[in-house]
């Protein structure tokens, strides 16, 4: 017996939000921007998000002209179900390289600073199996666990922030266009598919209570996820500066660990561990979920919970691939995101395209 | 329908539709037939013949009042001078007539006197049971300082009275309904009317008559039979023994069930937030029952994850440690053969060891247990090595911590979860650990106590009177729940 028909809202929504982008904040993100953008790497964020704006607005307004259930149906309904299919394609492969990059990314993190002795691969089947339970719950239990477990990350990062703060330099913050305008212009365009989620969320359109908490749910919680981001590539700019910011890999932990807490506390960084990893933990599963549902939505497949298990161990699998972190962070995730953000950032655009056509045709 | 189960049921209902006859003889036959007169020492037969009539009176003597009985009943008949029917003649208050056998035997089971009259086709049932039971006592388990001290006792009728006591209202409603065939028990749903949501009442006894069971005893036995997940480490209703806490929720819109032989009752739909609740939070003024609050809520932290810390920390994140404290743990250790594991679930295990023995030892063997506990297994095996100091004082203080849960259903849950964060913890650190809370919380936040959302009104949210971790001004609470969809949302 179910009470409450629906019961999620804009606060969980907002919550997922946070654990799936403004986390991107304390993951290995920021040394892909910093790599050409040096110590401009938190404007490259403020322009990937202008950038994503209006193809995302547009996928929006489409939802709610057409008052689909999700993404895939806007798809299958503007463009027929076998371009919309492709489409679908294109997007949810999209998000699986960039998935299973990212995983990789966080587990070699967990193995690299916190468990050097054990084996990669031991590290990544815990980490899936955790995802897997979590996610094998559902998009409600989800979701409020995403609103319980929002306290401590954050009061992990109002802590993070106050500990950083002590080792900031704000000069360090000029040049404030890095290594030139033009560079952070075009590295912000050819990684605008960090956001890339946004897109993947509208999935669950008619998930929450209606789409109005949807629609104050997406927009508060970007806007937040990104102040958060642009928050802490400054406090990384201005604890590292220019020529060590593009050199540090995990950026997030080596700023906590250069700053003690007092006399007693000489190295903290295992606390910041805590929120870190529930986020982490928090944010795989709802991707996970995501693009099982996009996947299940695509070829309409009711009980898409079944495809948790073979997504997550085939985006292990691939991702174990690349030889080491290096070649994973620089080279795979990097050109694919390359390769991904054109698509992500035109296909709203088609999609409106195809909306006025059909208009057209009807009159 | 198997053979032998047709002819059972058949037999049965055969026996159900008897009607009393007039003949006097056969209804006293029958009847002394099956309560096995003589047999039964307390089952009495009395004939009583008046200057009108006879009369037969059936009745066990250990379940009624005599006095009354003799007053009330027998005096009467026998003074009966003429032919009038017998609910003119007797002066109990509560007089039935019952037409059939069955409701005859209803009666006497439940404690009645049944009285047949020579050449009548109709019994009557009187109504002066009065079953032993245990007076009103403080509340034992629940202790509050500030707030009404009675508890619930065995007896429906009193509980039922110390509810209405307590709501003053046309709209409380006790209602009855019937579990069990070996014999039927009668389970009572309390209730305000204009205030409980319809879907969850029919929930609720929807699934109390879909209980298919020779007989249930009391609340503690119908709550496993009610629970949707009978395995899960969360208990989903509420156990208490609080005549207040109960008429507080009931006057919230939730549904409390009650049995006789219960000197508790159950709490319908409940969330977790009321396992983490005591009364006692409303009696103090804000900021002392918040203050409460806040040490509670240490406590259940400190109880479920300090051993599993110290476990992670010590095993795998020894760089978190500043350089003093890990030196101090180090020597304390230094001569402690087993591995921090062993030792902490070895220390956890004697803990539970010295709670399980305090709750069944028998009270002039109690002081035993202290003895036990602080000097061999505290002293004692930091001195032979066995454990180490620190160890003691984590356990300790866990198991310090365990005894501050407001409800005693949550503290097994505590408990158990516990171990299970140890154990993850010794397999990876803080990796394994977190990963195990997260599950533990997904799981927690998945379940639901008859439709509604275990975490709610955090999560999913709803208006309601914002009683989660911290409490309001009462002035300034003006909803009732609204994740039990009362009838009626405006508390003013």
């Amino acid at each position: 017996m179910e009470l409450l028909k629906k019961p999620m809202r804009a606060r969980e929504l907002i919550a997922m939000i946070f654990m799936l982008i403004g986390i991107k904040g304390g993951d290995t993100t920021p040394s892909l921007f910093a790599d050409e953008a040096q110590n401009a790497l938190w404007i490259a964020p403020i322009v990937s998000f202008v950038v994503i704006l209006p193809p995302f607005i547009t996928l929006m307004y489409l939802l709610k002209k057409y008052q689909t259930r999700n993404l895939a149906e806007l798809l299958h309904h503007l463009l027929g179900t076998k371009l919309g299919t492709i489409i679908g394609i294109f997007l949810f492969v999209g998000a699986f390289i960039s998935m299973a990059a990212d995983m990789r990314n966080i587990v070699e993190e967990i193995n690299y600073l916190y468990f050097p002795n054990s084996p990669t691969i031991i590290i990544y089947l815990i980490f899936i199996v955790i995802c897997l339970f979590v996610a094998n719950k559902g998009l409600e239990s989800i979701g409020s666990l995403a609103w319980a477990v929002l306290p401590v990350i954050v009061l992990t990062i109002i802590s993070v922030m106050f500990v950083d703060f002590q080792a900031t330099v704000w000069q360090r913050i000029f040049p404030i266009l890095g290594g030139g305008a033009s560079i952070v212009i075009r590295d912000g365009f050819s990684l605008s598919s960090v956001f890339l989620e946004f897109f993947l969320l509208t999935i669950a359109y008619q998930a929450f209570h209606d789409t109005k908490q949807f629609r104050i749910g997406m927009y508060t919680g970007s806007i937040l996820s990104v102040l958060l981001i642009v928050l802490f590539y400054m406090i990384y700019t201005m604890v590292f500066d220019y020529n060590t910011v593009d050199n540090i890999a995990y950026l997030y932990q080596e700023s906590t660990e250069i700053v003690p807490l007092g006399h007693f506390f000489t190295n903290i960084s295992t606390f910041f561990m805590v929120g870190w990893l529930l986020s982490n933990f928090l944010r795989f599963t709802i991707f996970l979920y995501i693009i099982c549902w996009l996947y299940g939505a695509l070829f309409q497949i009711k009980r898409f919970e079944g495809l948790l298990m073979p997504i997550s161990f085939l985006a292990m699998i691939l991702s174990m691939i690349p030889p080491n972190f290096i070649t994973n962070e620089m080279i795979v995730r990097k050109t694919s995101f390359h390769w991904i953000s054109p698509i992500y950032l035109c296909f709203p655009f088609l999609l409106l395209a195809a909306s006025l056509w059909r208009e057209r045709r009807k009159l | 329908m198997f053979p032998w189960q047709k002819q059972k049921t058949a037999a049965v209902q055969k026996r159900k539709e008897r009607k009393i006859s007039r003949n006097l003889k056969s209804n006293v036959a029958y009847i002394e037939e099956q309560f096995s007169y003589g047999i039964n020492f307390d089952f009495v037969s009395q004939e009583i013949v008046s200057p009108a009539s006879r009369y037969h009176l059936f009745f066990y003597s250990t379940t009624i009042d005599t006095q009354q009985l003799s007053d009330h009943i027998i005096s009467p008949l026998l003074e009966a001078k003429k032919d009038i029917p017998i609910s003119r003649i007797l002066t109990v208050p509560s007089l039935a007539s019952i037409e059939s056998m069955n409701g005859a035997e209803k009666g006497l089971t439940a404690g009645s006197v049944i009285i047949f009259k020579e050449g009548s086709p109709e019994a009557f049932e009187a109504n002066i049971q009065d079953f032993k039971h245990r007076s009103i006592e403080k509340a034992d388990n629940e202790r509050t300082v500030k707030g009404p001290k009675d508890s619930l006792t065995e007896s429906l009728t009193t509980n039922i009275s110390m509810i209405r006591k307590k709501m003053p209202s046309k709209d409380l409603i006790a209602e009855s309904i019937e579990v069990g065939v070996r014999p039927a028990d009668p389970v009572t749903l309390v209730y305000v009317r204009d205030l409980v949501n319809n879907d969850v009442l029919e929930n609720i006894k929807k699934r109390i008559q879909s209980i298919t069971v020779d007989n249930i005893r009391n609340v503690e036995v119908l709550e496993q039979f009610l629970e949707e997940r009978p395995r899960s480490l969360f208990p989903t209703m509420l156990y208490t023994e609080r005549p207040d806490n109960a008429a507080n929720y009931v006057s919230e819109g939730f549904i409390a069930i009650m049995m006789d032989n219960s000197s508790s009752c159950l709490i319908a739909p409940i969330t977790i937030w009321g396992f983490f609740h005591s009364p006692e939070d409303i009696y103090l003024r804000w900021a002392f029952g918040n203050f409460s609050r806040l040490i509670r809520a240490v406590a259940y932290l400190i109880t479920l994850f300090v051993s599993a810390t110290y476990v992670a920390i010590t095993n795998y994140h020894v760089q978190l440690v500043p350089i003093d404290l890990l030196l101090a743990v180090a020597s304390s250790r230094e001569r402690v053969p087993l591995p921090i594991t062993y030792e902490v679930l070895l220390m956890e295990l004697a803990f539970e060891l010295i709670r399980e023995a305090g709750v069944r030892i028998p009270s002039p063997l109690g002081p035993t247990i202290g003895i036990v506990g602080a000097l061999i297994l505290g002293q004692a095996a930091v001195e032979a090595n066995i454990v180490s100091p620190i160890v003691v004082i984590l356990v300790a203080l866990s198991g310090l911590s365990s005894f501050t849960a407001a409800n005693y259903s949550i503290n097994h849950t505590l408990r158990i979860s516990r171990f299970i964060f140890i154990l993850a913890a010794s397999l990876m650190g803080a990796l394994s650990l977190l990963g195990a809370i997260i599950i533990w919380l997904a799981y927690a936040v998945s379940l639901n106590s008859f439709g509604v959302p275990y975490f709610s009104p955090a999560t999913p949210h709803t208006k309601s009177s914002d009683d989660t971790y911290f409490r309001k001004l009462l002035k300034n609470i003006k909803w009732r729940p609204v994740f039990l969809k009362p009838k009626d949302v405006d508390k003013k």
